[in-house]
């Protein structure tokens, strides 16, 4: 099997593990941005709740809870696809690192920026839109961008829900040609290939907006 | 059938068996990938072309899946005569995906040092291996130990894809359960709570002995 075969074999999975980052952004921006501004503005039992399920999302290992949501949702009766599932698990798990950094930026804002639309007589939420959210995303986008590898990388898992991914893909090859070196490599560079231009971009928005500080890691 | 608590209640003990082997394996690890991000660092610090390749390396480990890793180690190193158990291989891949990130870690650690700490001890006459060990190693764990506590927990969260190898963690014992009686959902799902219990007991560990050790740090 030629290098050019193993690298077709491999894009043909790509237009899954593309998918699964879009669905999961549409569940991971919603969740950061909405739990994120609740654990900034809520107190007592209020925080608590919200809190917890961050940390619910956040907390757990990633592959578990995509195997336990695959799983466990049919048996309660609820039927999805193992792409709603996967975008959903992927989604709210960088959902809840990107809280994080949204509650920190909003955190790290000086107090005078939202004294100062008092003094202008804005509303509590016109403040949040208007004055604290758009210099907290500008302030925490390198993390957000981070988080979009994490999510891209975490894509991988979902070969192993039936997803025909490029690691699903990769892992077929291997079977029929034995030969896992060169798949595998070409597995990793393919990963590469999507996922540094991302980290190039976000160490350029880094040198713009001046470095964020880093809270979630991990994977 | 609905999700059977009493079922889930009986495979704790079985799950909770292989916990031993999951702190293992997330320890070993731990200090496998603390070895190899500090010598990363050292070499990125003293430059040189070894110092690029080094840079290179650890950008290329960050945008790419641990899961991907794990399988080119097991499925490679075969390939080259190199027979590993799956836990070796487990461990070698987790050591090596995680040393990007801690040796990152270490910069962050011994940047944050004022530079007057070793022009001070140069000043008192103390040799260069003194100070190493008495001034700048200190502060450096100090710096480090809270940052190197969220990894480790970063790596536990990590180490149920040893499962994917077949490795007796407890995932892998989750698994054993559900293939053996056919009910996938309850196995999971009490090793996902374990997993969220472990994690959120960590990280609260850790809180705590970082909040003890930046306190003769502030003033």
């Amino acid at each position: 099997m030629s290098m050019l075969d193993i690298w077709l074999g491999i894009l043909q999975g790509f237009r899954v593990t593309a998918l699964v980052t879009l669905y999961g952004l549409i569940f991971a921006i919603p969740f950061g941005l909405v739990f994120g501004v609740a654990q900034y503005l809520t107190t007592g039992p209020a925080r608590l709740v919200v809190t917890a399920i961050i940390e619910f999302w956040r907390s757990s290992a990633v592959i578990i809870l995509l195997f336990v949501f695959y799983y466990a949702l049919p048996v309660v009766g609820l039927m999805f696809s193992a792409m709603t599932v996967s975008a959903m698990v992927l989604g709210l798990n960088i959902g809840g690192y990107a809280s994080q950094a949204v509650r920190a930026g909003l955190q790290s804002l000086d107090r005078g920026q939202k004294e100062a639309g008092q003094a202008l007589g804005l509303s509590r939420p016109t403040i949040l839109l208007l004055i604290e959210l758009p210099q907290a995303l500008v302030t925490m986008s390198p993390t957000f961008i981070n988080q979009i590898i994490q999510l891209v990388k975490a894509t991988s898992l979902v070969s192993l829900v039936t997803l025909t991914d490029m690691t699903f893909r990769a892992k077929e090859i291997s079977q029929i040609e034995y030969d896992p070196v060169p798949i595998y490599l070409s597995l990793l560079l393919a990963y590469f290939v999507v996922c540094y231009p991302i980290a190039l971009l976000g160490r350029l928005v880094e040198s713009r907006v001046g470095p964020a500080r880093e809270i979630s890691g991990g994977l | 059938m609905g999700f059977d608590i009493d079922f889930a209640l009986s495979t704790l003990p079985t799950i909770l068996s292989a916990i031993g082997m999951t702190l293992l394996v997330a320890a070993v690890s731990c200090v496998g990938a603390a070895a190899i991000g500090f010598g990363f660092e050292i070499t990125r610090r003293s430059g040189g072309v070894m110092g690029y390749a080094v840079r290179f390396l650890i950008d290329f480990i960050r945008a790419t899946p641990v899961l991907v890793w794990l399988y080119c180690l097991y499925f490679i190193l075969p390939f080259y005569g190199i027979r590993l158990s799956a836990l070796a291989v487990g461990i070698i891949g987790l050591s090596l995906y995680f040393s990007g990130y801690l040796s990152e870690v270490f910069k962050a650690g011994i940047d944050a040092i004022p530079r007057g700490q070793a022009e001070a001890a140069r000043a008192l006459g103390l040799g260069r291996l003194d100070m190493t060990v008495f001034v700048i190693a200190p502060q450096m764990l100090r710096n480090i130990a809270a940052p190197m506590g969220n990894y480790f927990v970063s790596i536990l969260k990590a180490t149920p894809y040893l499962a994917v190898l077949a490795v007796p963690e407890m995932l892998g014992r989750a698994f054993d359960i559900a293939s053996e009686t056919y009910r996938y959902a309850e196995p999971l799902t009490v090793a996902g709570l374990i997993f969220l219990g472990l994690a959120l007991i960590i990280s609260q560990a850790i809180k705590r002995l970082e909040g003890r050790l930046l306190r003769p740090m502030r003033r």
